[in-house]
């Protein structure tokens, strides 16, 4: 039998950065690519990102550690749709993560952008279904917080 | 700027249908059976229903009171493992406003001859124009219909 466990969790950051900049970091592909899909410990094997409501973005990148930690050569793979994007103020989108092929979690994200004093407040809300002993909820929060700083430092090195 | 807010909710609907997980699933991702239980009220207008059940396939249906608001059904599916598992994420709108946006997990579990359904909605609900509570009732509704045409 298949397994499902359902989560959500909620990451809000303070960026010093306006609306307009942040929302550009999450919309333009080479931006994009620089902070969510570089990264140390991954072979990037693709990356398109079609910036649109009812466009998608993929990647495929290979694991480095994939041998040690799983017993195999590992390829993990994302699939989003956006579902809704409203310029400098929400984006919606579910996407999927598959191992070696198999699908192993859905998810619905909505991402706020909301003007603070000196820059932007972002709010990342997350539901997800985790299938068949997938690591679940609290690795998913971790590497969205690694990836929401890495975020941060690409705007701080943008200026 | 427009006032936007998006409120996350999330609710779980469990039924025991006294038919096998097969002919519970079917009834899913058959469209001659599905077009027959998921929609709106008798007395509405309806579009055509259109489902490509696969992954990656999408759904849509829309319609309302004569001359009225329509309400309009579009869903994506992410998952599915027959007889046991569908994922779906869908998107409702009132004439052309969105309204929400949601991950939707049906669960189908053997239990003695028949089956336990566990349909788990994590919604995100936008400026103001739905709630969780209005879907979930909406949603019961519709569980009732599939009752109803599961027993006919």
């Amino acid at each position: 039998m298949t397994t499902t466990t359902h989560a959500s969790f909620i990451i809000e950051r303070r960026y010093e950065a306006s609306p307009q900049r942040v929302f550009a970091a999450w919309a333009d592909p080479a931006a994009k690519r620089a902070w969510f899909v570089e990264g140390e410990g991954w072979d990037i094997q693709s990356y398109q990102l079609d910036f649109r409501e009812g466009g998608s973005e993929r990647s495929t990148f290979r694991f480095l550690k994939g041998e040690e930690q799983f017993g195999e050569e590992t390829v993990f793979g994302n699939e989003s749709a956006f579902d809704e994007i409203v310029a400098n103020e929400r984006i919606i989108f579910t996407y999927a993560m598959d191992r070696n092929g198999a699908r192993f979690s859905v998810s619905l994200a909505t991402v706020e952008f909301k003007a603070a004093e000196t820059g932007t407040r972002l709010i990342f809300t997350e539901h997800a279904a985790f299938f068949d002993g997938a690591d679940g909820v609290n690795m998913r929060e971790q590497g969205w917080q690694e990836l929401l700083q890495k975020l941060g430092e690409h705007l701080a090195r943008e200026i | 700027m427009t006032k936007r807010n998006t409120v996350h909710a999330t609710f779980v609907i469990e039924r025991d249908y006294a038919h096998a997980p097969s002919k519970v699933f079917d009834a899913f991702a058959n469209p001659q059976s599905k077009v027959k239980w998921f929609g709106g009220p008798d007395e509405w207008e309806k579009s055509n229903h259109k489902l490509d059940f696969r992954i990656g396939g999408k759904e849509s249906v829309s319609g309302g009171p004569p001359g009225g608001t329509v309400h309009a059904y579009n869903a994506a599916y992410w998952d599915i493992v027959p007889n046991e598992r569908i994922v779906t994420s869908y998107q409702m709108h009132l004439d052309k406003q969105r309204i929400s946006v949601s991950l939707a997990t049906m669960e189908f579990k053997a239990n003695g001859a028949g089956t336990t359904f566990v349909l788990t909605e994590q919604g995100a609900f936008l400026d103001g124009y739905d709630d969780a509570g209005g879907r979930e009732h909406g949603t019961r509704e519709l569980l009732n219909n599939l009752e109803t045409f599961l027993k006919a």
